[in-house]
C-alpha cells in the first residue's frame, strides 16, 4: 500500500485551508487522519447549521454536505492523477436526530476506484459517541484523469 | 396556505437562513422555492459552482416544507435521501420544486427537482423520505 508523502499531506491541508469563502471554509473542517484506507475529519459545532431556535439540532443537509466534501477528499487521497471529480449520486440515511453541540466526526473512504468512477462510503457521529452513528452515506463520483491534477487546477484558479 | 406565514417560519430556521431561499408557491401537494446564490454556497472555488451538499440541502428544505409547511418548531423529520446530480450548479439563482408523491399516516415520500435556466434542464433530482410521527 503506497504511503502518503508528507508533501501531499501538506498540499491537502493547504488546499482545504485556502478555499476562501466557500462552504468547506464555513464548515471549518479539520483533517484529523488521512490515509489511502480512509480519512477522518472534524467539523466544529456551528449554530448556523441548526434547525431549531435553541440551536442544538443539526439540519440533515449539512451532514449530507459533510459526506459529499469528505468523499471528495478521500478520493483525492486514494486516487492518483485525478483531473476533475463530480458527484454522480449520493444516498444518505439519517440514523438518529443530530441533537448535540459536540463536534461532528466523519470517516469516509473510497472502497472501489476504476478509471472513470470512484465509489465511497462514510459515517458520521458526535465526538465521543462513535457507537451512536447519526448518519451514513454512500456516493459515486465521475472522474476525469489528465495532466493537470485537481490540486494544480485549484492552485492556478486561486492564483489568477 | 399563506405564503407569508410559511416564509416567516422559514426565516426562523438558522440553516434555512444560511441557505437563503424563499418559498414562491405551494399547496398540499407541492412547494416551489428559489435560492439566492451566496459565496458560502460554493463547492468548487475555481468554477464557482454550488457545493453538491448545498443543492441536496436546498432540496431537503423544499421537500420538508411541501410535507409540512406550517411547522411550528422544527421542519419535517428526514429519514433518508437519494440525489442524482445531472449538471453543475453555476453562479446564480437556483429553483426547486418538491412534489409529494405519497403522504401516509407515518411516512411521506417526496420527489424534488432543481434547475437554473430551464426546468427541463435539471441540475439535480432527489427522492426524500420523511417521518411524520
Amino acid at each position: 500500500m503506497p504511503e502518503i508523502t508528507q508533501q501531499k499531506m501538506e498540499q491537502i491541508a493547504q488546499l482545504w485551508n485556502a478555499r476562501g469563502s466557500g462552504l468547506i471554509t464555513h464548515m471549518a473542517l479539520d483533517i484529523e487522519e488521512v490515509s489511502v484506507e480512509g480519512v477522518r475529519v472534524r467539523m466544529p459545532f456551528n449554530p448556523d447549521f441548526c434547525v431549531d431556535g435553541d440551536q442544538t439540532l443539526l439540519h440533515g443537509g449539512i451532514l449530507t454536505a459533510l459526506l459529499d466534501s469528505v468523499f471528495g477528499l478521500a478520493n483525492f487521497v486514494a486516487i492518483e492523477g485525478v483531473s476533475t471529480m463530480a458527484t454522480l449520486d449520493l444516498r444518505v440515511d439519517y440514523l438518529r436526530a443530530a441533537r448535540s453541540r459536540a463536534d461532528v466526526i466523519v470517516h469516509a473512504h473510497c472502497f472501489r476506484k476504476t478509471r472513470h468512477i470512484a465509489f465511497n462510503s462514510g459515517s458520521i457521529w458526535f465526538d465521543g459517541h462513535e457507537d451512536a452513528e447519526i448518519a451514513r452515506g454512500t456516493a459515486s463520483f465521475a472522474l476525469t484523469r489528465g495532466e493537470i491534477s485537481l490540486f494544480d487546477a485549484m492552485k492556478e484558479g486561486k492564483a489568477s | 396556505m399563506n405564503l407569508e406565514t410559511v416564509n416567516a417560519n422559514v426565516s426562523r430556521v438558522p440553516f434555512f437562513r444560511f441557505l437563503n431561499f424563499e418559498v414562491q408557491s405551494l399547496d398540499s401537494l407541492y412547494a416551489d422555492a428559489e435560492m439566492t446564490f451566496e459565496p458560502r454556497h460554493v463547492g468548487n472555488p475555481v468554477m464557482e459552482h454550488y457545493h453538491g451538499g448545498i443543492i441536496a440541502s436546498f432540496m431537503e428544505a423544499t421537500a420538508a416544507i411541501a410535507v409540512h409547511p406550517t411547522f411550528a418548531e422544527v421542519p419535517a423529520k428526514p429519514i433518508n435521501l437519494t440525489v442524482d446530480y445531472l449538471r453543475p450548479g453555476v453562479k446564480g439563482p437556483m429553483f426547486a420544486r418538491a412534489n409529494v408523491t405519497r403522504k401516509g399516516k407515518r411516512i411521506a415520500s417526496v420527489s424534488v427537482i432543481t434547475w437554473q435556466t430551464a426546468q427541463d434542464k435539471p441540475v439535480a433530482e432527489g427522492l426524500y423520505h420523511f417521518l411524520l410521527v
